[in-house]
């Protein structure tokens, strides 16, 4: 086996400038067959833009892609035919309905056993199979959309933020979609800026700030080596309880108006904290006391939060 | 290219248009309302019969008879003026432009000049009439060449200087028979030109176009099946523009493989010309407001509504350069003057056009996004 097929996919020190904006950084990494890589940082970090050049949609400034064993910037014509990619933002025609956008996409790449009825059940649209595109909710519209990709049977799946803007119920009938892929064994690449999406679906988690990759590895390991601490949340607690915990001297503290969340060591901290607040009188409704996720692994890495949360983000050390 | 990717295009765009009624009533309904319009005022030109105020202050027999002419000759619908009013206060009072006053021995004069008892006599008629109103010179013109003629007959000589007229064209043809096949060339430009605008621009802001690029179809793919859509939609709009005009004005008018040859090389042009607009303006507003800024000049200039002939010299140069020119002379040449020769030539130049504006349209176009 030559190098070229050990990995689906190779992108060696890619690099996209806009004028004087540099969108992607030098960045390198690689892509097993059959594994799910996502690519998780916050807008504008330089995901959407490393995918679309590595699915043929823009041209690098400098850097060399391989995908399927070939060159992106010249085999085009013959990657299209073995990659399926749902785009950033997906439209499709108003008045065109779910069969039917799905025929025409089909009849684009010139396949003639395209299973619609199967891939309309896979992504479960099989009620709204006769409903204009202009009708469906967004889920709906990117569920058809991750559907719409799938229709030459490709070796390679793209999905540009494929749960951006749903609501907390429609991202969740996505992701058992992605999981349905996963299970199939393609190879999924997959932009998020949500930490649960990257921790949920991917084998492999590159975590890209300003045009940079700067922590590589599966979500377990990226966690483990960048944690070695628990993270004690207090819900709703009042503001006595984010000034004692202040003062004793533990953080990042972040306060998100509902929950205050704090760093600790192990789990004396934690019996210290409780005692403390229960001398001075202070409120919460109830605590919980778990393992670091992804979202405090990008704290640690940027020293920002990845998302700005509905109550935006207080104290962050 | 790929005939099965050129079909599954055509089909998307023709369901959407298929389902979205009201646009599709209204790309229909415009065309059909400028004939309507244009037509029915021409009609009416055809027959024209101007108002004219007569104030007869001779009240003879043959001032009478004169007036009587006058109404014959179909050109004047007569309103007579009391010979008691001051005429001009009436062209005032009354809002009329012009009153024809037939003095006091008309009658007399005239008779001396027949009889010769005073081969000296004459008299003359007086136009009171309102200088700002448009029309009054034409009835004085009008006037002037019936009162010409009385005078001829009555000098007893035959004219020496005769006049005849003879048509090139083996029947005769109105003018809503000339303006139709403009108004063909200029909906069709219309409706090739924004149509592609305002599509292009529409997919390419809802991210479809960068859907697209990452498929087989190629431009070319694209710009064909655009092509035959936009030829599609102007055959259903020429076949309700040539309906309504035969059923509205009763029209006659040569229908061949020519007015066929001619929407196809007007879609191509403009869905051409579409297309490099659409990678210019990238945003639908400036998009279409540079597709105005093409058509309308365009729709003016080359014939479409008025023979160019009336326009000033360096306008006629500049309307020979327009390829709607060519098309309206095209489809005139096909349809009203059966000329095949000039068909071609205009054809030949047309095509050359279309054929140069869609290899840009297809150089031009590109799937990649800027930023």
């Amino acid at each position: 086996m030559t190098k070229a097929t050990e990995y689906v996919i190779e992108v060696d020190k890619l690099t996209k400038r806009y004028g004087d904006l540099l969108a992607v950084d030098d960045v390198s990494f690689t892509v097993s067959k059959g594994e799910v890589f996502a690519l998780l940082g916050p807008n504008g970090a330089g995901k959407t833009t490393t995918v679309e050049i590595i699915d043929t949609i823009r041209t690098p400034t400098s850097g060399k892609v391989i995908l399927l064993g070939m060159d992106v910037t010249k085999n085009k014509h013959d990657i299209v035919h073995r990659i399926g990619v749902l785009p950033q933002g997906f439209s499709s025609f108003d008045r065109i309905r779910v069969r039917e956008t799905l025929q025409y996409y089909s009849r684009l790449f010139c396949c003639r056993n395209t299973d619609i009825d199967g891939l309309i059940e896979l992504v479960n649209l099989k009620d709204k199979a006769k409903e204009q595109y202009k009708n469906l909710s967004g889920g709906l519209k990117q569920r058809l959309g991750i559907a719409i990709a799938l229709v030459n049977d490709p070796e390679v799946v793209f999905l540009d933020e494929p749960t951006t803007g749903l609501d907390p119920s429609a991202r969740r009938e996505v992701w058992e979609v992605l999981q349905g892929l996963k299970k199939k064994g393609k190879t999924v690449i997959l932009t998020t800026h949500y930490m649960e999406e990257a921790e949920l679906l991917a084998d492999t988690v590159a975590i890209i700030s300003n045009g940079k990759i700067i922590a590589m590895d599966s979500p377990g390991e990226l966690i483990k080596n960048n944690t070695n601490y628990l993270v004690l949340t207090l819900q709703s607690g009042d503001d006595k309880v984010f000034e004692i915990v202040r003062k004793l001297g533990f953080g990042p503290v972040l306060n998100t108006q509902k929950d205050i969340r704090v760093r600790v060591e192990h789990t004396d901290d934690v019996l210290k904290i409780l005692n403390a607040l229960r001398d001075a009188g202070a409120l919460y409704l109830g605590l919980d006391v778990r393992k670091p996720n992804l979202e405090e692994v990008f704290l640690k890495l940027t020293g920002e939060a990845l998302l700005v949360g509905p109550f935006g983000v207080r104290g962050a050390a | 290219m790929n005939l099965r990717v050129v079909a599954a295009n055509l089909l998307v765009k023709l369901m959407s248009v298929y389902r979205e009624k009201t646009a599709m009533f209204f790309t229909l309904a415009f065309p059909i309302i400028l004939i309507l319009v244009f037509g029915t005022i021409f009609m009416s030109q055809d027959n024209v019969e101007y108002h004219l105020c007569v104030q007869d202050l001779d009240q003879t027999n043959l001032s009478a008879q004169s007036v009587k002419t006058l109404e014959l000759d179909g050109k004047f619908k007569i309103t007579k003026v009391d010979p008691a009013l001051n005429a001009a206060q009436y062209v005032r009072d009354n809002k009329v432009n012009l009153v024809l006053v037939i003095p006091k021995g008309y009658e007399r004069s005239i008779l001396q000049r027949a009889m010769l008892s005073n081969p000296n006599a004459s008299v003359t008629i007086t136009y009171i009439y309102d200088p700002s109103s448009s029309s009054a010179p034409t009835k004085m013109q009008i006037l002037d060449a019936v009162f010409a003629g009385i005078n001829q007959k009555m000098s007893g000589s035959p004219p020496v200087i005769k006049s005849a007229e003879k048509s090139i064209l083996t029947k005769k043809y109105r003018f809503i028979e000339f303006f139709i096949p403009g108004i063909i060339a200029m909906a069709v430009m219309t409706l090739s030109l924004f149509g592609t605008v305002n599509l292009n621009t529409e997919l390419r802001q809802k991210g479809i176009i960068r859907k697209l690029s990452t498929t087989p179809i190629t431009r070319t793919d694209w710009i064909l099946s655009d092509i035959l859509y936009q030829f599609i939609l102007a055959v259903i709009s020429t076949s309700a523009m040539l309906l309504v005009s035969y059923a509205v004005f009763d029209v006659s008018l040569h229908i061949d493989a020519w007015l066929l040859a001619f929407i196809l090389l007007d879609v191509f042009a403009f869905v051409g010309i579409g297309m490099i607009l659409t990678r210019f303006a990238r945003e639908a507003q400036s998009a279409a407001a540079a597709a105005n800024a093409i058509s309308f000049p365009m729709m003016f200039l080359s014939g479409s509504f008025f023979p160019i002939e009336l326009m000033p010299g360096f306008l006629q140069t500049i309307a020979k350069i327009l390829p709607l020119y060519y098309i309206n002379e095209g489809l005139r040449a096909s349809m009203v003057f059966e000329d095949n020769m000039a068909a071609l030539r205009c054809s030949a130049i047309i095509g050359v056009f279309a054929a140069v504006v869609f290899i840009l349209g297809i150089i031009t176009t590109k799937w990649e996004e800027g930023r």
